[in-house]
């Protein structure tokens, strides 16, 4: 069954051509060794065991998808070169022909076949699977076409499919390597596997046989120093040239200091105090926009995230696919005189302690937080906290490590009307964090609605835009969701993580992705 | 001499098999455990039960640790949860580097802190003597990852004699051995000065003087000889303590060593790997033990006579 014509115009092609390297003004030599420190070894170079960012870092720049996320979030072409939607459940992609694995093998559908089959259907499957909502796997239709399947329909599966984790590898190698494979992965990625000594360092090299524009960099060596004040001495007397997870403290005197680079951008993370919507008095959509005006965001930005964060404007961040600012400066501005208010219209009176009362009962809360598993969780549960205060509403704040945080949040039921937590939207689109978070029937264990919103006409919404392919019309339904969650509001969204590197200024064209895990290092050079 | 050697070897069983006991046991109360943490939160309740189960970490505990223990006793140190990569090959990437710096570090530590012992001793409340005991205190107060850093700054940063970190060459080497050594020099500097001190006071050093025995061969036949025993114990135990402080030593100068594989191991809930780590350490420490007790008898002859 076609249903291209129905579901998108005809057939897209998302380009072929390759962008020639367009002579900057400072034009970049090639070679050198770029020299990177960063807190932890990976686990694996293999995404099927590793999708935590340290071995990320390094597999992004050897290992290649279908599709990417360019630095602006944009979906392009990699290793395919056009799709076309054959049904709801599955697309048809067009592979780039001649491009060979490192280990000289060609790359065909087969391969991309190998890769969802291994990752899929091995045991136990790859920790990625779950990322990858639907995806079933691929059909190999001649050598390079293949078809991308999904269990049900699935809008979301192009931003899946271009995951930093979604690299396809050399059947030969993996079948030749065995389980050494995670320690040499082999694919057809810019630079090439040379070395790895466990907690010291690993070394990837140029792929001089790179189908596309070669790296410039001759080598890229990561190192591990786990102390943060060790990382930043490496950087200063240029032992290091890239520091991943710098020193906050640091980063206004390294700003100023014309001898490094502050690489900076808005992340994908969205940090939050999380309402439980189903247990009174938050059940009562007037309390939980008073608490909204009882908060003061700007300030919290201002003095305790100071500058390595960005304001949040909705649930999702800016980069994420149907994001929409949910405009809460001007829905919820920082106003204690409207909080009262808004707590006065839902029957609530100060009472002698000056906390606010109904019915005999005081407006507490308890709320439980972890320390240290966000950027200044801590601190801005604190703040809020105090802010509260000052409205006469007390919380009564648990402060736990993650691990038991953790367990608690995803547990039914969770016995606090308030937490702390944070979202990545890992695949870059709304359905992740939209229909995890707020469709009624994702209460923990299932997923992670761990507000306990519900509501039916979201509840559709989200339906539909995750078995929809048109990105457009995903795009406009992701948008009524935010405007009605802008209404209900079940969080207070704090802030959005910033993705933070620092360069010496000898590092040239390295571009930071709003993605930590995309460490695109090829078309970085070093001046020595 | 022999049988004492095998039946200490064999005593060390029971002592490794409470150690993986204790070690198991902890995990498995803290809260959280490996598959949660290696899914992230995203993972599907199904995938993290599929995990739990290929990994066999949905068996009581009872069943875990006796499976373990009867793989061990084959030789079979498992697979690291996390890495999925054989233990005994991530030990052996490890156990070198921890073992180049604690000896690095107990050699500093023996050189140094016996030296200045004795001499402390034999100048009792000198100059020397005096500073000798402050440095002692401060190298016993100061905690190794604020030295560390310390060292780093003047050496690195400032000075751009020695690496920042990592391991490869000699230079490598000098700043986490010395500061792992410190506080070892100055335990073993009081100590040597006080038994030194106490040895002197003996009768037969005062025959030996009365005979016309030259000072400096009083001080090393008949002092330190005798003074020996404590500070061989005192050495040994610090070997111990060493291997402890190696953990804090290895993270701050990027030691890629047993103590970072530990603290990795802690951190991602891999009991299996901990295991791995802890069992080197044990062992170690027994063999440690073995040799410190052995050492009494080429010391002492009336240890040796009574076998």
């Amino acid at each position: 069954m076609r249903m291209r014509s129905r579901l998108l115009p005809g057939l897209l092609v998302l380009g072929l051509a390759v962008a020639s390297i367009v002579p900057s003004a400072d034009a970049q030599k090639r070679g050198g060794t770029l020299t990177i420190v960063r807190p932890t070894d990976p686990v694996s170079l293999d995404p099927n065991l590793e999708t935590t960012a340290p071995g990320a870092w390094v597999y992004f720049n050897m290992l290649e998808g279908l599709l990417t996320l360019d630095d602006k979030m944009q979906v392009k072409p990699l290793l395919a070169t056009s799709y076309e939607v054959m049904s709801p459940t599955k697309v048809r992609f067009k592979l780039r022909p001649n491009v060979k694995f490192h280990d000289g093998t060609p790359f065909n559908a087969a391969a991309v076949k190998f890769t969802f089959d291994r990752a899929l259907r091995g045991t136990p499957p790859a920790r990625w699977a779950s990322l990858a909502g639907s995806l079933d796997g691929a059909e190999v239709v001649d050598d390079l076409t293949v078809d991308v399947v999904t269990k049900e329909p699935y809008g979301p599966i192009l931003r899946t499919l271009a995951m930093y984790c979604m690299g396809i590898v050399s059947p030969t190698a993996v079948q030749k390597q065995g389980a050494d494979f995670s320690r040499a992965p082999v694919g057809t990625g810019p630079f090439k596997f040379v070395e790895w000594k466990t907690n010291t360092h690993v070394i990837i090299e140029r792929n001089n046989d790179y189908w596309g524009d070669k790296a410039l960099l001759d080598r890229v060596i990561f190192k591990v120093v786990p102390e943060e004040g060790a990382r930043m001495i490496a950087l200063q007397t240029g032992d290091a040239d890239m520091v991943l997870f710098p020193s906050p403290a640091q980063l206004p005197a390294l700003r100023k200091d014309s001898k490094f680079t502050v690489h900076e951008t808005t992340g994908i993370r969205v940090v939050f105090a999380g309402f439980h919507a189903g247990m009174p008095p938050l059940d009562d959509v007037r309390v939980r926009q008073a608490l909204l005006h009882a908060v003061d965001r700007k300030a919290i930005l201002d003095n305790i995230m100071e500058g390595s964060a960005g304001p949040a404007r909705g649930v999702l961040a800016p980069g994420v696919f149907g994001y929409k600012d949910m405009q809460l400066d001007k829905l919820y501005p920082f106003d204690r005189a409207k909080a009262k208010a808004l707590l006065t219209q839902a029957g609530w009176t100060p009472g002698p302690d000056g906390i606010m009362v109904k019915g005999g009962q005081r407006l507490s809360l308890s709320w439980l937080a972890a320390r240290g598993r966000y950027p200044k969780d801590g601190e801005i549960t604190e703040a809020i906290q105090a802010m509260f205060k000052d409205v006469g509403v007390e919380a009564k704040v648990q402060v736990l490590e993650w691990a038991a945080v953790f367990q608690q949040v995803r547990a039914n039921p969770f016995n606090h009307h308030m937490f702390t937590l944070g979202w990545v939207t890992s695949n870059a689109d709304a359905d992740y964090s939209l229909y995890a978070l707020f469709h009624s029937k994702q209460v923990p264990p299932t997923g992670w609605n761990t507000s306990r919103y519900a509501n039916p006409r979201v509840d559709t919404l989200v339906e539909q835009a995750r078995r929809s392919l048109n990105q457009t019309e995903r795009e406009k339904l992701y948008g009524e969701v935010q405007d009605i969650l802008a209404k209900e509001m079940v969080w207070i969204p704090v802030y959005t993580t910033k993705e933070i590197i620092v360069t010496r200024s000898s590092v040239k064209g390295f571009h930071i992705h709003p993605v930590e895990y995309n460490l695109a290092l090829w078309k970085t050079s070093v001046e020595k | 001499m022999l049988t004492f050697v095998v039946r200490r070897l064999l005593l060390a069983i029971p002592v490794l098999l409470g150690v993986v006991f204790v070690v198991m046991l902890t995990i498995d109360l803290l809260p959280g455990d490996a598959v949660t943490l290696m899914l992230g939160e995203h993972a599907t309740k199904d995938a993290v039960a599929k995990l739990r189960e290929h990994l066999g970490l949905d068996k009581p505990f009872a069943v875990r640790y006796l499976d373990y223990v009867a793989r061990v006793a084959r030789g079979d140190l498992g697979r690291s949860i996390q890495q999925n990569r054989p233990v005994a090959a991530e030990l052996a990437d490890a156990w070198p580097a921890t073992l180049e710096l604690t000896v690095a570090a107990l050699l500093i530590a023996a050189a140094f802190g016996i030296a200045a012992g004795v001499a402390s001793a034999v100048w009792p409340n000198s100059l020397f003597d005096a500073l000798a005991r402050l440095g002692s205190l401060f190298g016993l107060s100061m905690p190794i990852f604020w030295t560390g850093l310390v060292l780093i700054v003047i050496f690195s940063l400032w000075l751009n004699w020695l690496p920042v970190g990592g391991a490869g060459s000699l230079s490598h080497l000098v700043l986490p051995a010395v500061t792992l050594a410190l506080p070892s020099v100055a335990m073993l500097a009081r100590m040597t000065r006080s038994a030194v001190l106490d040895v002197l006071r003996e009768d037969y050093v005062r025959t030996a003087r009365a005979k016309g025995v030259g000072e400096i061969l009083v001080l090393a036949r008949h002092a330190l000889r005798n003074a020996f025993i404590p500070i061989v114990t005192l050495l040994g135990l610090q070997s111990g303590q060493l291997m402890g402080g190696a953990v804090l030593t290895e993270t701050v100068f990027a030691w890629p060593g047993l103590g970072r594989l530990m603290v990795k191991a802690i951190f991602a809930r891999d009991y299996v790997l901990l295991q791995g780590a802890v069992l080197v350490f044990a062992l170690a420490f027994v063999i440690i033990n073995l040799l410190v007790d052995l050492s009494y008898g080429l010391l002492d002859p009336r240890v040796a006579r009574q076998g």
